[in-house]
């Protein structure tokens, strides 16, 4: 593009490029459409056109750096640009996109400059680089890797299988979480940038192939590896630094991967509300029930939370990087969470047109199948949960007792975290920090604004909802702190994880709640600062937590409502960020 | 396999008798999960498998003793389908599915149409039940296809059935026609139609419908026009089409049950040798308290599922009049806490319960799909939520009455011996009496104070009745909406259901504990502790901040790993298992 | 807890002390079950949950340590060398 937009111009442009680029979904003749999407789900392949509209796109370059030469600046534009594909298939999104952009952040992270240039200029020509992570018989407990690089002639020696991993088979390079030194602590394994088309044929089995329930047209596969011989250049980082940079920089894919996956919530809201209004049922169109009327309502208010709890956190890894590892855990917990939730309400507004995999909505059943996979992808709920539990006793002690006496200091950004089109800083990688040390400003936020909504009368609603919230953190923190030794560590119980559960769900209305407040000043004629989504979306936060919110009126239910089905017939996307959706032939 | 056929037990009664000779008869469960396993993946019907069981004289255990047949009770059924599920649900259904084709005539046919019929399935017919259409789901009054009396006698069927059970595969089809042009509840019938004797030409069968979860099965449909059929076809009379499906879901619907106890049974096998071996943080992942808990909860919404299901199979023939909430209740919560547990032990299971060929076979992720059928099929959940709230009155009435058929009552809570009689004559849309089971929560919880049992038990027995009280006050506010059932409603049909679950386990405790007082499960009332600690949060909404529940779920810990090690039915009685070969 | 203490008479002897009780109050054991020489993670404690060590730290000796602190000094041993330095010498 030779014109000067501003970036927020630029970026909105860019979002329309691509969804320009895959074309009206519905439409059956669009070789990305639907039709195709589901063709190529059944035959276990990714669709061939979605990747080569993808290369044609450049999407590659969306996950390298600028000073690389390419388009990455933003988290939170990631992950709202990338929803086109989910929106379109979990498959592509996956298979296309986020394998590449989770193997390369280490490089960015921890690279030389010859390496980062090489990864890339791999990424911008449309090549891929895979992460390689996982054993099956160690899942999340990295510590235990048994993949192995030890000193050899001229560099390491590799050695070991991994499996499960996105693309193994057929990328150009991998990273490789892999075991340096002996024994279990957290300095023994190291990131190596490998070179795979270099490696002695013979020495190296790619062949391999996990065939998944969901996303099947994804390449999962295995390596073998036996006794390879690589450059001393592999090392990526520091020897012994692997764990350390896998706590930084997967922050930023457990903030922005749910992120993108909330355009699989929009496929499934979209698909169920034509069924909703297409079928009849007693003589009345589905979509007139009011039942009905309900779950569509609270599944697009739930992906409203979704999106609001994701930005929220990926703009915070730019302004307050000191305390994502706390939000991008909670993000990553509780968004897929949601999301399967609605599914499952949503198939049970279906019914057997859920389970059919053909016909007009059989879209529906690909996404459900798709979304526990890529929930589970990167980080599951448990370790998510786990992570969070570590950091209770300190934020309970520090950052939400300093929040609840109302001693929480203002944020320097001015809030900004909340203020979705407001510019952002660069993001620095370094600057993540493995532990929030008790900070959490957005516990700060969220009671500093239910002050002073509680000083509005106009605002009582918002008041009392966000008051549920504030209440409940006082009782998180003094469970928190009561937390016994052993739940603070590898053997915590449910108390713990309980406490997890409930934490994330008060960040996640402290982010909904600090959305609508700054789009009412920001960007006060857009539905994000419409009070009906935030009434709405808290009351369900407060419905799971068991809080006794009281029954929603029906008011902001039948405006969050309206705003579905106006956005369904403009097409417009059912998120905060409310880009068009392509239409026309393709 | 051995080669004698399937007969009932001779042994003493016991309520899983005839699961574990069942069981006995077809062997290690890994030869028939491999298989089924390696079908699903090619979308291939279990072919072989339905033949062996064929072979086994299951058939004959569709039909009524009084036809001949071996069945003795729906409890029989509600056996067989469960160890079916246990190894592939493909199968089950395959298999199962003739019972529904047949048992409206049981109900309402002539004893000719039942004597000719009972011949046919003994040899091995596969009948297929033809309900749903295209446009309409589950609103069979909306159906269009019609069946025309002929000048000659007999019926002209036109129109279409889809997403049939076994269309293809069946000799015989049970459909339920439009018998009068404007519809309406008397406008519907059921008719027999053998698919050998409609003239060539007059039918067609619609191609196999690709579906989310039992691949290999025949789900398809079929289409008439101007199919003839003889008079002798129609079962019972013209236009009671409805009733008699309606009368005979009360039955396959609570038996469905039996499916999401078969299948919850194979995936907590999965998950608890996967945490027994997988290795964590240098321990087992059984291990980790949060892992151990989430088996616990697993293992304690089973019970829960299987209490309610034992009550609601047994009040087909004990409260009969009673079924259309017994039947609504048990369709909607055991399906749905089936899907519950699954997602946990899913968690669990982790990228393993994802794999389609590694793990196990893919065991996990094919019944995890399969199982989601189960609270669509046969009457969806919405449906019976619907079927709920439309008996809300008499719900109320006989709550506020203190109503209980007292006999009736204790034959469906007792199980020291074989169900009565099934009396179908007694079945009845609509229950005026409302639920003898949840009415006399009162008289149960007051047997339970005067059973030795822990203070704990009390305390939750105490809270059911103040919540049981609470839910019929809400329910006595809902006033019918001209707009439709909302969202609150439902919501409440889904309380009830769950309020319906409690007072069945209770009983069931209360009527048993005497009997099982050796049994580890029963002593101390230990799993109805649980089961009405976990099912009283679901009632109330509570969060359980501080563990409370903990220690009464986590004492079944010891309970679920016993009935795993020793090979037997995860199950509040004893059923001793095919061995699993490693 | 014991009180922050701000002052600079800590000794390598009261760091180990603070350190085994530290520990062993995670594990659930008593104080003479540690061994100060083995790892950690040897011990029970592992990687992500180690991290809360250094916040203990922070709060107990008023001192500022790297997160990863417990990794780079696995041992409680190693720990009592690295904190003695910090906490008695040119703060």
């Amino acid at each position: 593009m030779t014109v000067d937009l501003r970036p927020e111009q630029d970026h909105r442009a860019r979002a329309a490029r691509l969804e320009r680029a895959l074309g009206p979904a519905a439409d059956p003749a669009n070789p990305l459409g639907h039709r195709a999407v589901l063709a190529a789900d059944e035959r276990g392949e990714l669709l061939a056109d979605g990747e080569r509209a993808l290369r044609e796109f450049g999407l590659n370059a969306e996950f390298v750096p600028e000073h690389l030469g390419g388009r990455f600046t933003r988290a939170d534009r990631l992950g709202q640009l990338m929803r086109a594909v989910f929106r379109r298939d979990c498959a592509l999104g996956i298979g296309y996109g986020v394998t590449s952009f989770i193997a390369a952040l280490p490089v960015w992270a921890d690279g030389t400059p010859d390496q980062q240039a090489r990864v890339g200029r791999t990424l911008l020509a449309g090549g891929r680089v895979v992460a390689a992570y996982t054993e099956l018989d160690h899942g999340s407990d990295f510590s235990r890797t048994e993949f192995t690089a030890e000193p050899g002639p001229g560099g390491y020696v590799l050695d070991g299988g991994k499996q499960l991993v996105n693309n193994i088979s057929r990328a150009e390079m991998a990273v490789f979480f892999a075991r340096t030194a002996d024994g279990p602590g957290s300095r023994g394994h190291s990131h190596l940038l490998v070179d795979l088309t270099a490696l002695p044929a013979g020495r190296v089995r790619r062949d391999r192939r996990y065939p998944v329930s969901g996303v099947r047209g994804c390449l999962l596969g295995g390596i073998e590896i036996d006794g390879c011989p690589v450059p001393g250049d592999a090392l990526l980082g520091a020897e012994g630094g692997a764990m350390e940079t896998v706590l930084r920089v997967f922050q930023v894919t457990r903030a922005v991967l749910p992120s993108m996956v909330v355009g699989v919530g929009d496929t499934q809201l979209r698909t169920v509300l034509e069924f909703a209004r297409d079928r009849q049922l007693y003589g009345r169109r589905l979509a007139d029930l009011p039942s009905a009327r309900s779950t569509l309502a609270g599944c697009f208010a739930d992906l409203l939370i979704c999106d609001a709890f994701a930005s929220v956190v990926a703009r915070s890894l730019h302004l307050r990087p000191g305390e994502t590892s706390v939000g991008a855990a909670a993000v990553k917990y509780l968004v897929p969470k949601l999301l399967q939730e609605s599914s499952y309400r949503l198939s049970v507004q279906m019914g057997a047109r859920s389970y059919v995999r053909t016909g007009p909505y059989a879209i529906f059943q690909k996404t459900a199948r798709d979304l526990p996979v890529v929930a589970l992808a990167h980080a599951g709920s448990a370790v998510c949960q786990a992570s969070l539990v570590t950091q209770l006793p300190r934020l309970a002690e520090r950052g939400w007792r300093a929040a609840l006496a109302g001693e929480a200091p203002e944020p320097v950004d001015g809030g900004s975290v909340y203020d979705l089109d407001a510019p952002l800083p660069p993001l620095h990688l370094g600057g993540l920090e493995l532990n929030a040390r008790g900070a959490d400003s957005l516990a700060g936020d969220l009671v500093r604004l239910h002050t002073v909504l509680a000083g509005q009368p106009a605002s009582a609603p918002l008041a009392a909802l966000t008051g549920l919230f504030v209440t409940e953190l006082r009782g998180l923190s003094g469970r928190a702190l009561a937390l016994a030794p052993r739940d603070r560590t590898v053997l915590a119980g449910p108390r713990a994880f309980t406490l997890a559960d409930r934490y994330a769900h008060v960040l996640a209305a402290a982010a909904v709640a600090g959305v609508w407040w700054h789009a009412r000043r920001t960007a006060p004629d857009t539905p994000a600062a419409d009070p009906a989504w935030a009434c709405v979306a808290l009351h369900r936060l407060a419905g799971r937590l068991g809080l006794r919110p009281g029954p929603l009126p029906p008011e902001p239910q039948d405006r969050v409502f309206a705003d579905l089905t106006a956005r369904h017939e403009a097409g417009h996307t059912f998120d905060l960020f409310r880009g068009r959706l392509a239409s026309g032939p393709a | 396999m051995s080669g004698a056929t399937l007969t009932a037990p001779t042994g003493g009664w016991t309520p899983n008798a005839l699961a574990a000779e069942l069981e006995k008869a077809l062997g290690d469960p890994g030869r028939i999960v491999r298989q089924s396993a390696a079908l699903d993946r090619a979308e291939r019907f279990p072919a072989g498998i339905c033949r062996e069981l064929d072979a086994l004289g299951l058939p004959r255990w569709f039909v009524p003793v009084a036809h001949g047949g071996e069945l003795r009770d729906s409890e029989d059924l509600a056996q067989l389908i469960r160890v079916l599920s246990r190894r592939d649900f493909t199968v089950a259904l395959a298999h199962v599915k003739t019972y529904l084709g047949v048992v409206s005539v049981w109900l309402a046919g002539s004893d000719r149409q039942a004597a000719a019929l009972a011949a046919r399935v003994s040899a091995g017919e596969v009948v297929s039940l033809a309900l749903t259409e295209q446009a309409h789901g589950s609103d069979l009054l909306a159906g269009d296809l019609s069946a025309q009396p002929l000048p000659s006698g007999g019926w002209r069927l036109d129109g279409e059935k889809w997403l049939i059970n076994n269309a293809t595969r069946a000799g015989m089809v049970c459909v339920l026609a439009r018998t009068r042009p404007e519809g309406g509840a008397r406008g519907f019938s059921l008719l027999l139609v053998d698919k050998a004797a409609l003239t060539p030409g007059s039918w067609r069968a619609l191609p196999a419908v690709p579906t989310h979860g039992v691949r290999g099965a025949d789900i398809s449909g079929i289409a008439f026009t101007g199919a003839r059929v003889p008079a002798g076809a129609l079962i019972g009379a013209e236009g009671e089409g409805l009733e008699t499906i309606l009368k005979g879901f009360q039955i396959t619907r609570t038996l469905c049950s039996a499916m999401s106890l078969g299948m919850t049974d194979h995936a907590m096998r999965l998950a608890l040798r996967f945490a027994g071996g997988h290795r964590l943080y240098g321990r087992t992942l059984a291990e980790l308290p949060q892992a151990a808990r989430a088996l616990a909860e697993s293992y304690v919404d089973m019970l829960a599922m299987e209490a309610v299901s034992l009550v609601g199979v047994r009040s087909i023939h004990a409260l009969p009049a009673e079924q259309s909430v017994a039947s609504a209740v048990v369709k909607y919560l055991v399906p749905s806490l089936g899907d519950q547990v699954l997602d946990a032990l899913r968690g669990l299971l982790g990228a393993r319960a994802m794999l389609v060929a590694d793990h196990a076979d893919g065991a996990f992720q094919k019944l995890d799909r399969d199982h989601r059928i189960v609270g669509i099929f046969d009457g969806s959940t919405a449906v019976n939520l619907n079927l709920l709230v439309n008996q809300f009155p008499a719900l109320v009435r006989g709550y506020r009455a203190g109503h209980a058929d007292e006999p009736g009552l204790a034959a469906a809570v007792t199980f020291a011996g074989p169900p009565p009689p099934l009396r179908p004559e007694r079945l009845a849309l609509y229950s005026r009496s409302g639920s003898s089971v949840v009415q006399s929560l009162p008289a149960a919880v007051a047997a339970v104070r005067g059973i030795a049992v822990p203070g704990s038990l009390v305390a939750r027995c105490d809270r059911l009745l103040a919540v049981a009280d609470e839910v019929h006050e809400a329910l006595s506010a809902v006033r019918p909406s001209p707009r439709g059932v909302t969202e609150e409603t439902f919501a409440l049909a889904r309380r009830y259901a769950v309020l319906y679950a409690a007072a069945a386990a209770t009983h069931l405790f209360v009527a048993g504990h005497a009997a099982r007082a050796a049994d580890p499960l029963w002593r101390d009332g230990l799993w109805l502790d649980a089961v009405l600690a976990r099912l009283l949060r679901r009632l109330t909404g509570e969060p359980d901040l501080d563990d409370e529940d903990g220690p009464a779920v986590d004492a079944l810990l010891p309970v679920l790993r016993a009935q795993h090690d020793e090979g037997r039915l995860f199950s509040l009685f004893p059923c001793e298992l095919a061995k699993e070969k490693p | 807890m014991t009180d922050t203490s701000q002052t600079t008479t800590e000794t390598a002897e009261t760091v180990r002390a603070w350190l085994v009780d530290r520990v062993a109050f995670y594990l659930e054991r008593p104080a003479a079950d540690i061994d100060v020489s083995a790892p950690l993670v040897d011990l029970g404690l592992d990687s992500v949950y180690a991290l809360t060590l250094c916040g203990d730290v922070e709060d107990r000796f008023g001192v500022v340590v790297e997160a990863t602190m417990a990794w780079d000094h696995p041992t409680v041993n190693a720990m009592t060398d690295h904190l003695t330095g910090l906490v008695s010498g040119d703060r």
